[in-house]
């Protein structure tokens, strides 16, 4: 049917290209719109111009002509553009764009009937592959989507990848953004972006990471797909480019979102010299830690296992490595990371305080590259490339320490120490098709560690995901992910035959989940989705080692649990300046058989005494179920474009718990899932934030305040025995918490000097307000946690001397973490001893720290073949020595008062890097 | 660079340890310290009392004197302890049975009045044998001990020690006042030291197959100690625990002895199986336990084990006559002479005190009868 009507159009204008007259035009058309020049030209003369303003409300005519034919007077008019037209026997001029399809024939005969054929000509290009622009150029201009069928459709969408051109690596969080409409958007982990817009002419301004700030010239016609390459800033390595969210600070509905890419990680000190996702993450407004052998985190008053910190959609549950002093992510593969401390989107779930994105590289997709790098402690090496050039790509990264070398250094008795770690990352990027792509992680990590006693600690880390991601149409998208994480721990000791034993834990978490986003217009977002994770833990596994050993194995029975989740979340653009973000996560938790589980005398203390029942559940059996809304909401105002007001209130739930009674996280923590006795945890938090950007956005400053609530969290009764314990409800004590404080941040993103200022005043305070403990902690009263800080500056800053040359400077200031101190002496078993009373009712003396480097790169010419760099500074510039603890103990018969500080002098650091 | 990794990374991963004293708030609290066992053996028995002290306190014990201390038997039967000086009751041998429970009662001299939980009196296995070895840090001592019961389980240890020292001079004169020297082979040369154990030593084969202790450590006696400078002898106690009185113990270690690593537990209050009865809101510190006791001694000699005992002395030729000994002593004291006739010495040889008179280092004369 198509074919013929498209034959009979073709005819027709044919005939209507013969048919023309001879009247003269004569006038000056000084820049004026298309509407006006035709109705001149019709006072003037015979024509009747037959027209669609819409088409042409952008088209200007600027044009001086002297008794010319109509043709002439129309072909210089619109020359240069894509306007036809057709003129017919009754002088009637047809106006149209691209295809001069305007008919002679009677219009109102055919004009449905050509409609309907080019609707039927776009169908058919949508349901075969969509033509691609790939865009690079800054001097062309693009088109999208077809120019003879002009959309009516006031929100064209259009999508694409925004990639690296040199590596085809996808740019996360680059902004695309129209500058008429002042409309942005943020490409996703993979690079893909979502832009609404209407019909018409725009200046596509794209910045990202890293990325030379790019403007593209775009027509829109109609829906299509845009890639877009963006050239590396050639310097990248060296320069101090923070500048891909110059409004997405003001512009995003989220609120306590901080984000940073690799090179402004890199920049800060660390103790050996090699970039630390954690350490930096530890310098971000809000994010405290109770010391620096610790790579445990505190987001707003929320403990260390409320943390969901994911590398590539993986869970890892033990982030460090090497007593904390590394965290566990290679910093040459990582791209860049992401800190959710307030605004938690929907689609994360599972823990209360914070989720820490770490996303990968994906691979280079053109050239094979690689780095390897040597510092003090560790050796590392990565590789990337094509598999198959711009289709699928790799990288490969490990990192191993060869510590030991350096602890035989050591006098007795640390000499005997041993440690090693290493970690491997696999990742691979297949891009099937424009619609389908895959992706494939792994990533295994091992510690071991033996500080000159009979007791070997080892943990390790192993994960493995496959990512699909599929656009069913240009609205709707969808991400389908399975994978494996898992993480255990060996405990060993065989220096007593008759007492050799190992004592192993581990979890296994298998997880689906798929997530999809809706795009139903200019003003309304969906995204949607659902997951589950299997959970299965061994608690703890007591074995003999060795034939001569006489321990009686004991093994904590196993315990397995299904959460799953569903939600839906909504972003409601009300008007330009108002923004809404609404979601509800609806999440089950299925605590499974096989296990017995104790049920306790209500109203009684839970202890053994107490045990009214004891009961066996089959395998499979759901023994238990906890099910809740958890409600996800924030609002943006922007009340002038450079200043914006936001709101939110978040909760969660969290169904696994970390049990540790140790301040800082130790390598026999161990996790615990909710059962009959143990409830989920539960948080609230509502929070303010004011956004105000300076100097054309390149200074962002920023205040938060938030009030939080925490039900169900778990403390410890004294003595708490968590290892080993078939009935560890008996030892923990849920507790209740309310953390509130402020964050006021300055960041300068551009220029010599940039880098950031963050004060945070923050609270935590627990009470056991459960009426069974007879003896609750500071007798029922609100006490510190460990980890209340409540006041903390940092400062973040980088000079850029040259573009070889660059010194950073960190310095942080933080109140002394609280601690529980004697109250009182007595003499016992031959000894001094102390007396304890209340807990955390002191604190150790003020943290202060500054740190040093300096990052001098060779040289930069772009065609050599290896690229290099060093990085030389001083951690703990000033050599204060920062308490860790302080901590009294009876030696030879007398109480000893001792500070424990980690590191008690500078510490000077060198780093050599290899590009490749 | 070499030369500064050692440093840093001792600094690192020894962490860095100095003293430090934060200033603590002044606390009112003074609570009763009940320490002791009752023996339910043949042996005496001792509860000592006292009173928490504020941590800066210079006084270093705060004894709990004319208290009334009774332990009372579930049969009616009744016993008393007397006092008998620094806040010890005393009674050699209380005659209690195995099997029965038994709790102490304390009335104190400002009239409150304090009361245990009744506790089973254990029947201890006998130690099976103590023995050593050198460690990369010193001697280490060890208990070996099993319960062909297989009830036992939890175990704690104590021991007396003693020590014998010698004098680095050998010393022929003895000094007796003013200026006065007059002769005496040997005199101040042997000396034995007493000691007691300073950790709470606990142990357990809860989660072995046998009730069977294998080389628990008791003592570290670090390289160069005075204590195995000749010959040490060490009376180990053992005795049986419930499980609460281990958990007790055990926590009151963690708390007082085991702190200083980067992984501490919080410290934690202690709760022991002492009550105020006029006032149950205040705490009682120490743990009620009764056992048959049983010990064994062991002696180790210096010759076995190529000790590397070691005390810095020297010698001052002194004049002998009265201004220039009076410059010497009693800091110095004289151990040998040059004499040019019998009985007539020109010069004194002088060595610091605690060279030559083995009292001077704490030491008391007295063989003890086990020696």
């Amino acid at each position: 049917m198509f074919r013929l009507y498209f034959i009979i159009l073709l005819v027709c204008s044919a005939m209507a290209a013969t048919a023309q007259q001879d009247a003269r035009i004569t006038g000056r058309f000084e820049n004026i719109d298309a509407a006006s020049f035709f109705k001149q030209i019709e006072s003037t003369s015979p024509y009747y111009f037959y027209y669609d303003a819409a088409q042409l409300k952008d088209v200007r005519v600027q044009l001086s002509v002297s008794n010319q034919p109509i043709q002439k007077v129309l072909e210089q008019a619109f020359a240069g553009t894509d306007i036809k037209f057709a003129i017919d026997a009754q002088n009637r001029v047809f106006i149209s764009r691209k295809v001069a399809v305007s008919t002679t024939l009677p219009a109102g005969y055919f004009s449905n009937t050509a409609s309907d054929v080019e609707e039927q000509k776009i169908a058919l290009q949508t349901a075969g592959e969509r033509p691609v622009n790939k865009v690079s150029s800054e001097v062309k201009t693009y088109e999208i989507g077809v120019k003879s069928n002009q959309s009516t459709d006031k929100n064209i969408i259009i999508t694409g990848y925004v990639r690296n051109e040199r590596s085809g690596e996808p740019v996360i969080n680059a902004v695309v953004f129209a500058d008429q409409l002042n409309v942005g958007v943020q490409t996703d982990q993979y690079g893909y972006y979502r832009l609404n817009l209407p019909p018409g002419s725009y200046t596509i301004n794209v910045q990202g990471i890293g990325m030379k700030d790019s403007k593209y010239n775009v027509v829109v016609y109609g829906p299509g797909q845009m890639d877009i390459d963006l050239k590396e800033q050639i310097n990248v390595l060296k320069t101090v480019v923070v500048s891909a969210q110059k409004v997405a600070n003001l512009k995003q509905v989220q609120l306590g979102v901080e984000r940073l890419n690799m090179d402004a990680i890199r920049r800060v000190p660390t103790v050996f010299g090699e970039a630390d996702v954690m350490r930096v993450v530890l310098t971000l407004p809000g994010v405290k830690t109770v010391g620096e052998a610790s790579t445990g985190f505190n987001v707003r008053g929320g403990s260390a296992d409320q943390n969901l910190v994911l590398m590539n959609g993986a869970t890892i549950y033990n982030p460090s490595h090497f007593f904390g002093m590394f965290s566990a992510f290679n910093p040459e593969l990582v791209k860049d990371i992401e800190l959710y401390k307030s605004s938690i989107p929907a689609k994360y779930g599972g823990r209360l305080s914070s989720v820490l994105d770490i996303n990968l590289k994906e691979g280079n997709k053109k050239n094979v590259t690689g780095s390897a790098g040597i510092g003090l402690v560790t050796g590392r090496f990565n590789i990337e490339g094509p598999l198959a050039k711009n289709k699928t790509s790799f990288v490969a990264g490990a990192r191993s320490t060869y510590a030991n070398w350096l602890l035989k250094l050591l006098p007795t008795p640390y000499d005997r120490s041993e440690a090693n770690f290493y970690d491997a990352n696999l990742s691979i990027h297949h891009q099937a098709n424009n619609k389908n792509n895959f992706y494939l992680n792994a990533y295994t990590s091992e510690d071991k560690f033996n500080l000159a006693s009979d007791t070997t600690y080892g943990y390790s880390n192993q994960n493995f995901n496959i990512n699909w991601k599929h656009n069913f149409s240009s609205k709707l998208l969808a991400v389908f992910s399975t994978g494996i994480d898992k993480y255990q721990y060996r405990v060993h000791s065989d220096k007593n035959v008759v007492n050799a034993y190992t004592l192993d834990f581990g979890i296994d978490q298998y997880n689906f989940k798929t997530d999809f986003s809706y795009f139903l217009n200019l003003d309304h977002t969906l995204d949607f989705g659902l997951s589950t994770i299997r959970y299965k833990l061994t608690p703890g596994s007591f074995q003999p080692l060795g034939d001569e050993s006489l321990v009686v194995p004991d093994i904590v029975p196993a315990e397995q649990a299904q959460e799953s989740a569903l939600y839906l979340s909504e972003k409601f653009n009300v008007s330009p300046d108002l923004s809404i973000t609404g979601g509800v996560r609806y999440s089950f938790f299925n605590y499974l058989g096989p296990g017995t589980v104790n049920y306790y005398a209500a109203g009684l203390p839970k202890d053994e005494n107490n045990v009214v029942e004891s009961k066996n559940y089959a395998a499979g059996n759901v023994i238990n179920t906890y099910h809740g809304p958890e409600f996800r909401l924030a609002a943006r105002y922007s009340v002038t474009p450079s200043f914006s007001v936001k709101a939110g209130y978040n909760s969660l739930r969290q169904y696994i718990h970390m049990l540790s009674n140790t301040t800082a996280i130790a390598p026999t923590d161990i996790w615990k899932l909710s059962d009959p006795n143990i409830r989920p945890q539960q948080g609230d938090q509502v929070s303010l934030g004011l956004y105000k950007n300076l100097k054309e956005n390149t200074i962002e400053t920023s205040v938060e305040v938030y009030y939080k609530k925490i039900k169900d969290y778990l403390d410890y009764k004294p003595g708490a025995n968590l290892v080993l314990n078939h009935h560890v409800e008996t030892d923990v004590v849920s507790t209740r918490g309310k953390a509130y404080g402020a964050e006021v941040s300055i960041k300068k993103t551009t220029g010599k000097l940039n880098g950031w200022l963050s004060y945070t005043y923050s609270r935590i305070l627990l009470q056991m307000d459960d009426s069974t403990i007879g003896n609750p902690v500071n007798g029922g009263n609100w006490y510190p946690a460990n980890y209340d800080k409540p006041h903390d500056l940092t400062a973040v800053l980088n000079f850029k001397v040259n573009h070889r040359f660059s010194l950073s400077l960190n310095t942080t200031y933080s109140t002394g973490r609280p601690i529980t101190l004697p109250i009182g002496r007595f003499y016992y078993g031959g000894s001094q001893r102390v007396l304890y009373s209340d807990r955390n009712a002191y604190r150790i003396p003020d943290y202060f720290r500054a740190d040093f480097s300096m990052n001098i790169d060779g040289n930069y010419k772009v065609n050599q073949r290896t690229h290099n760099s060093w990085t030389l500074g001083v951690y703990n510039l000033t050599g204060r020595k920062n308490p860790f603890s302080v901590y009294y103990v009876s030696e030879n018969g007398n109480v000893n008062g001792y500070r424990l500080s980690i590191f008690g002098s500078a510490i000077p650091f060198i780093n050599f890097n290899i590009h490749f | 660079m070499n030369k500064l990794l050692p440093i840093f990374v001792l600094l690192l991963l020894a962490g860095c340890k100095d003293r430090y004293d934060l200033v603590l708030k002044p606390s009112d609290t003074s609570l009763l310290v009940v320490e002791g066992a009752l023996d339910a053996g043949n042996g005496p028995t001792t509860i000592r009392l006292s009173k928490t002290l504020k941590v800066n306190e210079s006084l270093a014990f705060s004894p709990e004197l004319n208290a009334r201390v009774t332990v009372e038997g579930q049969d009616g039967s009744s016993y008393t302890l007397s006092p008998s000086g620094l806040g010890r009751y005393f009674n050699s041998h209380l005659g209690l049975t195995t099997g029965q429970e038994y709790r102490l009662r304390i009335k104190t001299a400002d009239n409150k009045e304090y009361l245990s939980d009744f506790v089973r009196a254990l029947p201890t296995p006998a130690i099976d044998s103590v023995n050593w070895h050198k460690t990369e840090d010193g001697l280490m001592v060890y208990v070996n001990t099993h319960d062909p019961a297989q009830s036992s389980r939890y175990y704690k240890w104590d021991f007396d020690e003693t020590w014998e020292i010698r004098s680095y001079y050998a010393s022929d004169f003895e000094y007796v006042g003013g200026t006065e020297i007059v002769y005496h082979p040997m005199y101040r040369f042997r000396c034995w030291k007493y000691g007691i154990s300073q950790t709470i030593n606990i142990g357990s084969s809860a989660k072995l197959a046998e009730d069977k202790i294998n080389e628990a450590p008791v003592l570290l006696i670090p390289f160069g100690s005075e204590k195995l400078s000749v010959r040490y002898s060490m009376l180990l106690k053992q005795q049986a625990l419930t499980k609460q009185a281990y958990e007790y113990f055990q926590l009151m270690k963690k708390n007082t002895e085991t702190l200083g690593t980067i992984f501490d537990p919080q410290p934690s209050e202690l709760k022991g199986n002492i009550h105020c009865v006029t006032n149950p809101a205040e705490g009682v510190i120490g743990y009620l336990t009764a056992a048959e006791f049983t010990q064994k001694r062991i002696f180790i000699t210096a010759q076995d084990l190529n000790w590397s005992y070691q005390q810095a002395c020297y010698y001052e030729r002194v004049k002998n006559n009265p201004d220039s000994i009076r410059a010497w002593v009693p800091s110095y004291l004289p151990f040998g002479g040059e004499e040019i006739a019998p009985g007539v010495v020109t010069y004194y040889y002088m060595a610091p005190a605690a060279c030559v008179d083995c009292t001077k280092r704490g030491g008391d004369l007295n063989m003890p009868s086990y020696w």
